[in-house]
């Protein structure tokens, strides 16, 4: 079997990068763990009725596959509607809230690049059947505290309220064709033709001024003052609300120093209803994690609960933070009698040491000089 | 360390000298920048500010990937290749246009006629949108340059280019069929640069804006 190919976007990880990965799932279970999320793994693979009940319609970005009955199946894009799924089914007679977590490769068909493959790596938490913003809090905070336990520097965590942009945009002035070019034009950031559409367009002058400054605006509280048309429409400015509210709250609990308020945060799945938010770091081109409120979703599967949570990226954690290799010493054991060079092994294992097992049964004299190759390496030879 | 540096990618070619001239307006270090050097990289060490020169067509590429924070490039290259970056301005300048064109001696052709034909392109995904959007189906040729040749040497009905003043369409004998989209060149952004450097882009943004507004710089 000559053929070395791999399928595009996929990537095998070396024992350095592998360490490095482990380290960092082993830092945010035990941080999600002392918050009192618990561990759930599902399947890999969920029929495609189920992955779009939730995501809406990214079927270009799956991987889509049939089973033997004719079923559809798609390998799964991202975890939460896994996870909403396997509540309505497990937790319905719980009691709520229910705090979940996970650690999963997940899958999507996107142009491969830096930081960006076919299979990645995604920890994240759900906080199920909690409404308000003492919930919201404590997601965005263990968000900040996640970042923070792996060692990124200078991050900022961006959050905003979905339902002030929904809101406008379902403002009566509106007509439906409108509504869809405006909502593209956002998602695809092009501000350029977003303004003149909205130049173009015989709708009050202060919605307009404020659908193009929404994109672009982030800083404090502050900058909601500039987008004066959400006073005018109830929907929008309750969103507001819960946006200020959140943020106050943030503020006593200490982690406001990595909070931005960010109206350009819009997400690109269907489902969230709330709050949303996504971590950056400056070392990266692209954003880190991602979550917000999803009232919506578990109703779909039957459980009228909601739900807030967020996920990170492993990969793109593992581009930015260095975990030094620690040195600590390996011994190589050899000698003539396995019965006896085992037994060393064991002894030295016991006591909390990397042990290799010389098994080209070498010399004394062999055994010294690879050891002298492997810095920290120490010999232990039995005649 | 660069992370406190601004970086901009710039397009080599006819955008350059244009792009110089804006940025020099705005008050932006340029001296010494040109394509003409061996340097690709151009650091201004006083205003933090670091140029990287690019072909066009990677301008998006370097600002997608953050390796630049602003990139200065046409419409016509962002709209195919489609990555995900913001596009905060419109510089006005490089002003050309996506047409579709035939030889001159179908210039009668209706647009439904061309369904299931050929069309020569260097820019495949403007080609296959806009024939999609009108409901045909057209066989896209991808080609790298002097797209006009294909009519002519009989691989392509029709092409699918961007033109400024229609002087290379017509010497080639072809003429303009349909107008397909306006371009001009724009001012990106990566999406994360713009949120964790917005303070040192605000003042270039404001600064080029105003410049823009005065009719300069065309």
């Amino acid at each position: 079997m000559k053929n070395k190919k791999i399928p595009k976007g996929l990537r095998d990880l070396l024992p350095e990068e592998v360490r490095k990965k482990r380290i960092i799932e082993a830092r945010l279970i035990s941080l999600f763990a002392s918050y009192g999320y618990k561990e759930v793994i599902t399947p890999t693979f969920e029929y495609l009725e189920v992955i779009e009940a939730g995501t809406g319609n990214i079927r270009e970005e799956l991987f889509l596959f049939l089973d033997r009955e004719g079923g559809i199946l798609s390998l799964r894009p991202e975890m939460t509607v896994s996870i909403a799924r396997l509540a309505s089914i497990h937790l319905a007679e719980e009691k709520f809230p229910q705090r979940l977590c996970y650690i999963a490769n997940v899958f999507r068909h996107v142009q491969p690049q830096l930081a960006r493959y076919r299979e990645f790596w995604q920890a994240g938490i759900e906080l199920l059947g909690a409404s308000g913003v003492w919930a919201d809090v404590e997601v965005i905070s263990l968000a900040v505290k996640a970042l923070k336990a792996i060692g990124v520097k200078d991050f900022k965590v961006s959050i905003n309220q979905i339902g002030i942009f929904n809101s406008l945009l379902e403002d009566g002035s509106l007509d439906y064709e409108d509504r869809v070019r405006i909502r593209e034009l956002i998602e695809k950031k092009d501000l350029v033709e977003l303004t003149r559409l909205l130049e173009s367009m015989d709708i009050d002058e202060g919605l307009k001024e404020t659908l193009v400054k929404m994109p672009v605006l982030h800083g404090g509280l502050e900058i909601l003052d500039q987008l004066p048309y959400i006073e005018r429409n109830a929907r929008a400015s309750a969103a507001a609300l819960d946006l200020i509210e959140i943020y106050e709250a943030l503020k006593l609990c200490g982690v406001i120093e990595n909070i931005v308020v960010d109206t350009g945060v819009l997400r690109g799945l269907d489902y969230y209803t709330g709050i949303v938010f996504e971590g950056y770091s400056p070392d990266l081109g692209y954003g880190l994690l991602g979550g917000g409120r999803y009232d919506n979703l578990l109703g779909k599967f039957g459980l009228d609960r909601p739900a807030t949570g967020f996920a990170i990226g492993i990969d793109r954690l593992a581009l930015i933070v260095d975990e030094p290799c620690p040195t600590s010493p390996v011994y190589l054991v050899g000698g003539r009698d396995i019965g006896q060079v085992m037994k060393k092994c064991e002894e030295l294992r016991l006591m909390g040491y990397v042990v290799e097992m010389d098994v080209e049964r070498r010399s004394r004299n062999e055994l010294e000089e690879k050891a002298g190759t492997v810095p920290g390496c120490q010999v232990v030879y039995i005649d | 360390m660069m992370q406190d540096y601004l970086t901009i990618a710039l397009s080599k070619g006819t955008l350059l000298k244009p792009t110089l001239k804006l940025l020099e307006e705005a008050g932006m270090p340029v001296e010494g920048v040109t394509e003409d050097s061996r340097a690709m990289v151009f650091n201004f060490e006083e205003e933090k500010i670091r140029y990287i020169m690019c072909r066009p067509t990677d301008v998006p590429t370097y600002v997608e990937q953050g390796a630049a924070d602003l990139g200065i490039v046409g419409k016509d290259v962002i709209v195919e290749q489609g990555k995900d970056v913001y596009e905060l301005l419109d510089l006005g300048y490089g002003y050309c246009r996506f047409v579709v064109a035939v030889p001159r001696e179908k210039d009668k052709v209706n647009l439904r006629e061309l369904n299931y034909k050929r069309a020569a392109t260097k820019f495949p995904v403007v080609a296959e949108n806009f024939f999609r959007s009108q409901g045909l189906q057209v066989e896209i040729i991808k080609l790298h340059g002097n797209v006009e040749l294909a009519p002519i040497m009989g691989i392509a009905d029709m092409i699918v280019d961007i033109v400024s003043t229609g002087r290379t369409l017509r010497e080639n004998n072809l003429v303009e069929l349909v107008k397909i989209m306006d371009s001009t060149t724009r001012l990106i952004c990566n999406r994360v640069s713009y949120r964790t450097k917005y303070d040192q882009i605000r003042p270039l943004l404001e600064s080029f804006a105003k410049i823009i507004e005065k009719g300069g710089n065309k």
